[in-house]
């Protein structure tokens, strides 16, 4: 490593994936690295460009706001993929799944069923009912195979010790498959000598499972080829690649709130040649701009009638209204236990310790150690308004320290967690750079994981936040088929 | 006191409107001081009505008509029989509403909502009350459904749907939901839960007596007030009448405010100009009072 | 498909032509008056504006009052964005109706109404105006062409292409028969010999002055000059030619009444069996007035049969008292 792209390499200390504490090669990185080693550095620039010219020609962009107009950006994908071994991918996969079953199953509970987890004091009733996404507005309707969470995105960090840790659940309207998908195109084109010599697992049936999940969840009153389609709030939204790839992905129409129309309680798309009812809706508008009947009077993307359609069992809402109550960064603190209450089982991937600012010791500890703190509010996504202790300034602690004192319930604080490194390209070496993992999980009859995931990694040197709209970037990752000769074999020595 | 009630909104429309989509909360609840024994929506032109009951427990019926139309017309009628309401017979003392499970169990009714906001004048006033009636929570309560009768003036038109707690207790006019939403807001400000109910009064020109001079009555929609009472439960007061809640009241429903419980609302496509008339005819069934009483 | 995405593309086709259309007046008119007396260019651009029905968004760009003067028009009409009209806009809209239907349209045609987008917005209009408004016309002409092409040798001829192509001709016969009614309402008297160049400048502006050569040889009377324009049977800018292209995307489009099938044909026939001379001698303008009136209704008539009719939603809710 003292020559070529890793000429000036060095951990730091973090936990970086592809080296160990030693700086020797990790096992599963030992052929990307040969590969990479035999790549001059100036080759580099022109894997980049066919990297650039794929995507722009593919449209990939997501739109940044700025000053008025929004631009389109690309989302840079390192050049060098992410790999993970089969053995680890197991336990991702399983907590994975574990973790959306229970928070199906509380969040079936909790709109259809007995609220057992709050009458048992699992979750305490007030935290619930102070949640800003809890929908009262979806009481009593019924989502098939408690497959409430469709689609969800579950980010993962690995910790200074590598081990892995769910950092959100992303419950919601969670994007960003898209680009595990499009990556993998690229990679492929970019990178085919090193991607060949992987037995990497496939990612592009996502469309196939998703479309599959949305069918299987159709209401009974559909016939046998329930009609789903995708619900955007429009071509001004800043995932509308994602909502337009998506559709093309599935073979299905991509529709705006203005092209729906619900008759007799039945949802119906207006075409040339008149009304077509619709059967399942995956929607990447946000509840509160679904039905103006219900919330948000104002709101022109949504569909007036849809709830009282939904109600009527004559069409599924994808994903189901009011995730976003287990999608509070205070409510994350009780999924371990969700997960021991209605699984029996003990999580498979724990948290990041969690301080709950309600509680007078806990409060007074994080109020006394701000400056090596992470503090979110309960209720943003994307990483907006976080404080991030040790990279801020003092008026900043100030103005975080009375948030806190003012809305204890608004906040959640942690220790900041020394995400691990990968190398990523800077330049034209490579240097350590933090990343997370996103895995997509799809429930339906059964939860699948789509064996990848999207890498986000933060390009600037020392970030933590690895969001798209924060500087962030993504990587391929790979997950590599189980070897089915090295069972119980000594593995490794032709690497 | 059995009641039969119908209520009408009917919409002129200044040019045809289509797809509409409404929700109607016009069903008389069922609890331990009335039961429903009939109800049912009729509209024209007719649609067809999907009902079902609320997170707060109130039935909602939903219906849309698609076709163009110049008018619509949403009948529901019911018959419902009511008693009077229970009387307090305990003696809370006002920082029993701390207690944490009374807390917890009411949380929903103790937050500010859309309507009902207290900052400033409102907590200050409700405070100063507090004051006054010393350890008598009903007391404090009761002054302040007093207060808020007897200081308030009531004005059709003179507010719409979104005015501010604080903009009402300033001009003091309102109405009935007005008033429902200033007494909530005094009460939720002093940590009594407090929570808002859409309903039917029987309106008499004789407001002091309980005994109605007539047996049919033309009226609109009402709104009042409950406030929960440790050890006792939901205590209703309407500020508008000055009265407690009695059997003349016949409730449809309840929530944080207005916007839980309105009793009509929806979205349309076309000209937003229509004319509205609304009401609520009720009648007093003596017979099937006197029937009731034999009981 | 989506009904409001057929009225996308409808509408890219339109604006598209649009753009293309008032270039070619303008070019027309400009280059024709650039040694006329002021008297007769402001009566020019008077009539321009009219037969544009943009004489109230003229005056009103101005704040209500304002003077006629080539440079002014001339700018309002090319690169003003508060004018809805003008080409940058139709252009951009033009781009964001294709935007929306980037799923349906093969992408190549996205790239071309792109290019032509940026090409506008990257150059400096007012010193194109100033200098060489021939070449800026030339440009958008040109481009729009291109993005013809495009369509044509990139889109599988299904309903998408056809919505698109509708809206296109459509557009195409109406603007005909406005470049037709400016250039004879720039003229005072039309026969007169002195008018033999403003013939030519109204074929070169419909591409047509070569096609029209072959088929009259020598002669330039303004009655064949109409005719070519208007009755051409093979003339792909007549407006009997474009009213036919229509006709044909409308018989596979269907419709559910098929009205505005039966408008169409209606008016497509009366051009079939016109005479010329008849026309002439009846009087052109009324004419050309009634028949954008016919195309229009077409328009309103693809409108109700396919596309959405999507006024504001309202909102109400019944306050208690």
């Amino acid at each position: 490593m003292d020559t070529g792209l890793f000429r000036e390499y060095t951990t730091d200390g973090f936990f970086d994936e592809a080296f160990d504490a030693g700086g020797g090669v990790r096992e599963h990185y030992r052929s990307l690295i040969e590969r990479l080693d035999d790549i001059p550095p100036e080759d580099l620039e022109r894997r980049e460009r066919i990297r650039d010219a794929i995507f722009r020609t593919q449209g990939i962009t997501f739109t940044v706001y700025g000053d008025g107009e929004g631009v389109e950006r690309t989302f840079p994908m390192d050049l060098i993929p992410r790999v993970i071994p089969a053995e680890e991918w197991d336990v991702v996969e399983a907590g994975v799944i574990q973790r959306v079953t229970a928070l199906n199953r509380f969040l079936d509970d909790l709109y259809v069923g007995e609220r057992a987890a709050l009458h048992d004091g699992i979750v305490p009733r007030w935290l619930v009912r102070t949640a800003a996404d809890f929908r009262r507005e979806a009481f009593g309707i019924p989502v098939p195979f408690e497959a409430r969470c469709l689609v969800s995105g579950v980010d993962l960090i690995r910790d200074h010790e590598g081990t892995y840790r769910v950092l959100e659940d992303n419950l919601r309207n969670p994007s960003g498959i898209s680009y595990v998908l499009e990556n993998r195109v690229a990679m492929t084109r970019v990178l085919p000598v090193a991607f060949a010599r992987h037995r990497v697992r496939p990612v592009d049936q996502y469309g196939q499972l998703l479309l599959n999940a949305l069918r299987s969840v159709a209401p009974p009153a559909a016939g046998e080829q329930p009609l789903a389609v995708v619900l955007t709030p429009g071509v001004h939204n800043s995932a509308y690649f994602e909502h337009a790839f998506l559709a093309r992905q599935m073979g299905i129409e991509l529709v705006e709130g203005r092209d729906l129309v619900v008759d007799e309680h039945v949802v119906s798309m207006r075409t040339t040649r008149g009304l077509r009812r619709v059967d399942v809706i995956y929607r990447r508008i946000d509840d509160e701009f679904l039905d103006p009947v219900v919330f948000r009077p104002d709101s022109a993307l949504g569909v007036p009638g849809l709830m009282s359609a939904a109600r009527a069992g004559n069409v599924t809402v994808v994903n189901a209204v009011g995730n976003g109550v287990a999608d509070d960064k205070a409510f994350y603190a009780y999924v371990p236990a969700l997960i021991r209450y209605y699984l029996g089982e003990e999580p498979i991937l724990p948290n990041v310790d969690t301080y709950l600012l309600w509680d007078d010791e806990q409060r007074q500890h994080v109020l006394d150690n701000l400056g090596s703190m992470v503090v979110k509010p309960v209720a943003e996504s994307g990483g907006y308004g976080m404080l991030i202790g040790p990279a801020a300034e003092e008026d900043e602690i100030e103005r975080f320290r009375e948030l806190i004192e003012n809305d204890p319930r608004g906040y959640i604080a942690q220790d900041v967690v020394q995400l691990s490194r990968h190398p990523t390209l800077v330049g034209d070496h490579l240097e350590g750079r933090h990343v997370d993992l996103r895995p997509f999980a799809i429930a339906g009859e059964r939860i699948e994981v789509i064996p990848g995931g999207l890498t986000r990694v933060a390009l600037r040197k020392g970030s933590l936040v690895v969001n798209s709209s924060q500087g962030g970037g993504s990587k391929d990752t790979w997950v590599l088929e189980h070897d089915p000769i090295s069972v119980g074999d000594d593995d490794g020595e032709d690497a | 006191m059995r009641f039969d009630i119908r209520y009408t909104s009917r919409f002129d429309y200044a040019s045809p409107i289509s797809e509409s989509q409404n929700a109607l909360r016009a069903c008389p609840t069922s609890d331990d001081r009335q039961t429903v024994s009939h109800y049912r929506v009729v509209t024209r032109p007719s649609a067809r009505v999907h009902s079902y009951v609320d997170y707060w427990g109130t039935r909602v019926d939903t219906f849309g008509i698609r076709a163009p139309h110049e008018s619509l017309e949403v009948v529901a009628e019911c018959t419902v029989d009511t008693t009077p309401s229970r009387a307090v017979t305990v003696g809370p003392r006002p920082w029993d509403v701390y207690e944490e499970r009374f807390r917890d169990e009411h949380l929903e009714f103790l937050a500010p909502s859309s309507h009902v906001t207290f900052s400033g004048e409102v907590s200050r006033v409700a405070a100063e009350k507090a004051e006054q009636a010393g350890d008598d929570l009903v007391g404090t309560v009761l002054s302040l459904h007093r207060l808020v009768g007897t200081s308030f003036e009531y004005a059709p038109g003179a507010t719409y749907v979104g005015v501010d707690v604080d903009e009402l207790f300033a001009t003091r006019q309102g109405v009935c939901q007005d008033f429902a939403h200033v007494l909530i807001a005094m009460c939720r400000s002093i940590g009594v839960p407090a929570r808002y109910v859409s309903g039917y009064y029987f309106a008499v020109q004789d407001d002091s007596s309980d005994e109605p001079d007539v047996d049919e009555v033309d009226v609109q929609t009402h709104a009042w007030v409950e406030a929960a009472i440790p050890e006792h439960g939901w205590l209703a007061l309407d500020p508008t009448n000055r009265q407690q809640v009695g059997e003349r009241h016949v409730k449809i429903g309840h929530g944080r405010d207005y916007d839980d419980v309105a009793p009509l609302k929806g979205t349309y496509i076309g000209g937003a100009r229509h004319d509205l008339n609304a009401g609520v005819h009720m009648r007093r069934m003596v017979a099937a009072q006197e029937q009731q009483q034999q009981q | 498909m989506l009904a409001r995405l057929a009225e996308n593309l409808f509408w890219a086709g339109r604006y598209i032509e649009r753009a293309e259309d008032t270039a070619r007046m303008v070019d027309v008119t400009y280059h024709t008056l650039l040694e006329s007396p002021p008297q007769e260019t402001t009566h020019a651009y008077t009539q321009l504006l009219e037969v544009l029905h943009l004489t109230g968004a003229y005056e009103a760009s101005g704040g209500g009052d304002r003077a006629i003067t080539p440079e002014d028009v001339c700018a309002f009409l090319v690169r003003d964005p508060g004018n809805a009209g003008s080409i940058v806009s139709s252009i951009s809209y033009a781009r964001e109706n294709a935007r929306s239907v980037r799923e349906l349209i093969s992408s190549e045609l996205w790239e071309a109404v792109n290019h032509l987008h940026f090409t506008l917005r990257a150059r400096d209009l007012d010193a194109d105006l100033a200098d060489q408004p021939f070449e800026l016309f030339r440009i958008v002409k040109q481009s729009c062409q291109t993005v013809s092409g495009v369509a044509l040798e990139t889109m599988p001829r299904d309903d998408a292409w056809r919505f698109l192509t509708l809206g296109r001709q459509l557009e195409r016969a109406e603007m005909t028969c406005r470049l037709l009614n400016v250039r004879f309402s720039q003229l005072v008297d039309y026969s007169a010999p002195v008018a033999f160049h403003h013939w030519i400048a109204v074929l070169k502006s419909a591409s047509g002055l070569e096609a029209f050569r072959k088929r009259y040889r020598a002669s330039m009377d303004p009655s064949e000059v109409v005719e070519f324009l208007l009755l051409a049977p093979d003339f792909p800018r007549s407006v009997r030619f474009a009213l036919e292209t229509a006709e044909r995307q409308l018989d596979h489009l269907g419709g559910r009444t098929g009205r505005a099938t039966r408008l169409l044909g209606r008016t497509r026939a009366s051009l079939q069996y016109r005479d010329v001379v008849e026309l002439m001698d009846e009087g052109l303008h009324p004419f050309l007035d009634q028949l954008q009136d016919e195309v229009a209704a077409v328009a309103d008539a693809v409108a109700t049969e396919f596309f959405r009719q999507s006024p504001e939603g309202s909102m109400y809710a019944v306050a208690t008292t």
